[in-house]
This record gives C-alpha cells, structure tokens and sequence, in this order.
C-alpha cells in the first residue's frame, strides 16, 4: 500500500507532483488564514471617520486684551488656546502637547506655553524653545481661524463629528 | 454489552475507574514531583521565581474579585473604584492586596533576575528561559501600566495618555501600535476599555502561557547545580525532595507574603486621587516607581532618542545569553568583566529610578 504525505511519500521520496501539491496546499493556507488574521486586525484598528470642520465663534475681539490668552473648548471637549498676538491679530494653538499628549497651559507672567509631564517650555508663538519638545523639534499644532473685523469677532475651526465627509 | 461489563472488575478502585475514564500515565505525574531540588533552593534568595509566581497568583485571584465591581467606561471607572474601596465588604482589602502584590511581584522580578544574572544561571543550555522570563518581564510591567490606568484618577489618567502616545515614537510600527493601544488618532473613550481587555484578558492569556514554558524549561533543564566554595557538602545532602519537602517551603512563604501583604494593605491601603480630567493635566505628574527609569530619560534626552535607547537596551537584555556567548568566544572576555557589567547597568537603572524620584 502507498501512503503519500504532503510533498513526499513515506520513505521520504518526492516527485515534482508532490512538491507542486505541497507548494499550493501552503500557499493556500497561509493566503487563508492570512486574510483572517487580516480581517481581525483591521477589526482591531477603528475607523477613522473624516469628519468637516466648521467655524466655532471664539469670542468678541473686545473681550481678550492684546497678549493675553484665552482658553475654549472644540466640539470634542479639547481645549484651544487663543491669544491676541497684536491689535489685529490672532494665534489659536491646540493645548495638546506634540511630545506625548500632555495639556500645556499659558503662564501669564513668562510669556509661554509649558507643558508640566516634561517640561517643555513653547514661545508665544507656540514654538517649542526648551524640553523634549524643542530636542525633536516639536511645535504646538496652530488650529486656523477667522477674524471678522466688521463684526469684531473671532472664529476658530474646528471638527465637527456629526457631519461626516462623504 | 458483555465484553464491556466484564472488564469492569469489582476490585478496581476509584482510582483505577478515574484513571480509566482519563487515560494518562499517572507515572508521569508522580516522576515530575519527585524532582530532586539542589540544596541551594534552601535559601531565600534563591525562591524568588517561586515567589513572583505565588505572587501572579495572588493577582489571578484578587484581579477576578475586583472585576465583579469594576466598570471599564470614562464616566463610570473611578466611581466604581471608590465604590469598591469605600462601601463594597473588604473591597479596600482586596484592592490594596492587588496593588501591594503587583508592586512586590516586580519587586521580586528584578530581584530574581539579579540571582539568575550573578549566578550565571541564564548560560548554556538556558538561553531559552532567561528570553521567556525577560518577556514575562515586559509583560508584568505592561499589566502594572495598564492596570495603574483603570484606577482613572488625575495622575493614572495622564500617565496612560503618555505611555500610550509613546508608542508612537517607535520606528516604523509605532503610528499603528499607538492607534491599536488609544482605539484611535488620540486618548479617547475607547482608549480605558482597550487597556482593560489587556489588563484582564490579553496579558493574562499570555502571562499563562509564558509562565507554563519558563517552569516546563526548568524542569527539563533542571535547576541548576551550584558550587559554593569552602562548602563541601556529602552527596546524601546535596538534593532534597521536591514533594514534600520544597512544596511545604513554598507554601510556608506564601503564607508569610499574604501577612506581609496584609501588613502593608492596612499601614498602606490603596488610596484614590483627583477623578481624571482630560482637559487638565496636573503640575506634576509621575508614572508608578518602576517606570521612573524611562521617565527620566525621557526628560534627558528627545522622544525618539529615549525610546529608541530603551529599546536597544530592552533587546539587548533579552538577547542578552547569546550576546555575551558570542562576545566571550570572539574576545575571550573573562567573567568578572561581565559581572562589572551587571553591576553598572543595574547601578545606572537603580541612578535614573532614585533620580527621578527626589525631583519633581
């Protein structure tokens, strides 16, 4: 009686045949439970939904003195610092630090924004100056914004999660 | 039928029918707990990996306990931890006992690698098991990182968004194993449920696994047999019985580690801190003492320099028997200079971990 195994018989011998089965039947499996290990991956790993932004009003240019800093929330519950730089004009950063997701705050009397988890200390214009941030040239992500100087307000913009980009 | 009854026969005893319905050498069982133990386990230093397992299993049980209250979401996850500390029956004990073994039992684990490091014990033919118990490290202190989170105070809060943003910093993978870890771009409600899962089912899975290998290894390596200088001992002492002999030992420490735990649960109970607020991170934050050594780094040095350091050194640690195989055949390095070499780095590790611990 023959028995054959995958790729060669039972004395160990293979034809060209054997080892054609045996290539295909490993491909195979491996093509197999590949895409099932794929799938649970993937399933692992949620979806990024695109989301649109819109303008958020920020507040009345009126309200916030030259220099100073004032502290809103996006639609997420993030909070976004906005400071009057100059007359006319306005800066908004995200509090989230870009070295490791810390919330940074304004200190009034240094002029900067610090980061107390490793002390990375950012100039006015949110560039990292001392810390881990400044070693991997990390600068707080600038959030754009709007000012309508007729109305005296400004806006931020922000994501907003319940309209979804098709 | 009757082939069947008849060889049932009525002497055979429970044993025999249990036997029959599992149809295992029971020989076997009784060859792996007869065990010779070399001398040396006699001393205490010497149990470590014992005790770090009484330990795992302390954890196994007051971890279920605390997931029959536990809640895994943002808005519910500390309340129920205080309600477990403050009104469930013995729930302040179950939860210190959880924090006071996890601490001891990475405690021993760093002591256990010292005793295998300086005794050489992790060398030919060991290899293998010094790499499964270094995993088993990394491991144990995943659970202590993911597990200090569910608490979701002010300091476990912030602590968790750190270490999971740092994951992004590892070359190539790190963007994806960030993502998996935070269920998403940034720390957000799915990040608390993910690090449960691994807190209580993946790590788990995994500890098991790893810890059946390391003690199917030693038992196919045997422990290893030590000399000690001026101590001749007669061959009739040299080993002693692992059943009952070093089964009672182990049991009799377990005994004295629950006291001990017991001790520091009531001087020390685990206490709770601010609720978490994603939208403050406090003046001064610091993750648990044995991550001190990486949070030092981290303020010494650039994000990807720390963590690509500490990965390096990670691997080496784990490659650590073979690297030094190599090195000691290519170089003839005698061993007091590996020795040395043990010495400083756990200088350096315990250096940067005191460090961070007197500055704020």
């Amino acid at each position: 009686m023959e028995i054959r195994g995958l790729g060669m018989d039972l004395k160990g011998k293979s034809s060209r045949r054997d080892w054609l089965a045996a290539v295909a039947m490993g491909v195979g499996l491996a093509v197999s439970y590949g895409v099932f290990a794929l799938e649970g991956l993937l399933f692992l790993l949620p979806r990024q939904i695109k989301v649109r932004t819109r303008n958020l009003f920020a507040g009345k240019i009126s309200q916030i003195q030259v220099g100073g800093v004032r502290q809103l929330f996006d639609l997420e519950g993030n909070a976004i610092l906005l400071r009057r730089k100059a007359e006319r004009e306005f800066q908004a950063f995200s509090s989230t630090c870009p070295h490791l997701g810390c919330k940074v705050h304004w200190e009034e009397e240094e002029q900067r924004y610090f980061c107390p988890c490793h002390r990375g200390v950012f100039d006015s214009d949110g560039v990292a100056v001392s810390g881990p941030p400044a070693d991997g040239g990390q600068n707080l992500t600038q959030i754009p914004l709007e000012v309508d100087e007729d109305a005296g307000v400004v806006y931020i913009e922000v994501k907003d999660a319940t309209r979804r980009r098709s | 039928m009757a082939d069947f009854q008849e060889q049932q026969t009525p002497q055979a005893g429970f044993f025999q029918r249990v036997s029959e319905l599992i149809p295992f050498d029971w020989e076997l069982i009784r060859h792996a707990s007869a065990e010779p133990v070399p001398y040396h386990i006699k001393k205490w230093w010497f149990c470590l990996g014992g005790t770090v397992l009484y330990l795992f299993v302390i954890q196994v049980a007051t971890g279920i306990a605390l997931t029959f209250y536990y809640v895994p979401s943002p808005d519910q996850a500390y309340e129920s931890v205080a309600q477990i500390t403050q009104d469930v029956r013995f729930g302040w004990y179950i939860r210190s006992l959880h924090k006071w073994a996890a601490n001891c039992m990475i405690v021993a684990m760093f002591l256990h690698m010292l005793r295998v490091y300086f005794t050489g014990a992790y060398r030919h033919p060991r290899q293998l098991n010094w790499c499964i118990g270094f995993l088993l490290l990394g491991i144990t202190l995943t659970f202590g990182f993911t597990g200090y989170s569910l608490v979701y105070e002010q300091l476990s809060f912030w602590g968790a968004t750190v270490g999971a943003n740092l994951a992004e910093a590892v070359p190539l993978i790190g963007p994806t194993i960030a993502y998996f870890l935070r269920g998403g771009p940034e720390v957000g409600e799915n990040t608390l449920t993910r690090f449960y899962v691994l807190h209580i089912g993946l790590l788990p899975t995994l500890a098991f696994g790893l810890v059946f290998l390391h003690i199917l290894l030693i038992r196919l390596h045997g422990v290893t047999e030590l000399e000690f200088e001026g101590k001749e001992v007669p061959e009739k002492e040299r080993h002693f019985r692992f059943w009952p002999d070093h089964a009672t030992t182990e049991l009799l420490i377990g005994v004295l580690l629950m006291y001990l735990l017991t001790i520091m649960a009531l001087v020390f109970p685990a206490g709770l801190g601010e609720p978490a607020n994603p939208t403050q991170t406090p003046e001064h934050i610091k993750p648990e003492w044995y991550f001190y050594f990486n949070f030092r780094l981290l303020k010494l040095t650039s994000l990807r320099v720390s963590v690509v350091f500490t990965m390096a050194l990670g691997g080496i640690c784990f490659l650590w028997p073979f690297i030094e195989q190599w090195l000691s055949r290519k170089f003839k390095v005698p061993d007091r200079v590996w020795v040395m070499l043990g010495v400083l780095a756990f200088l350096g590790f315990l250096v940067l971990t005191v460090w961070e611990s007197f500055v704020q």
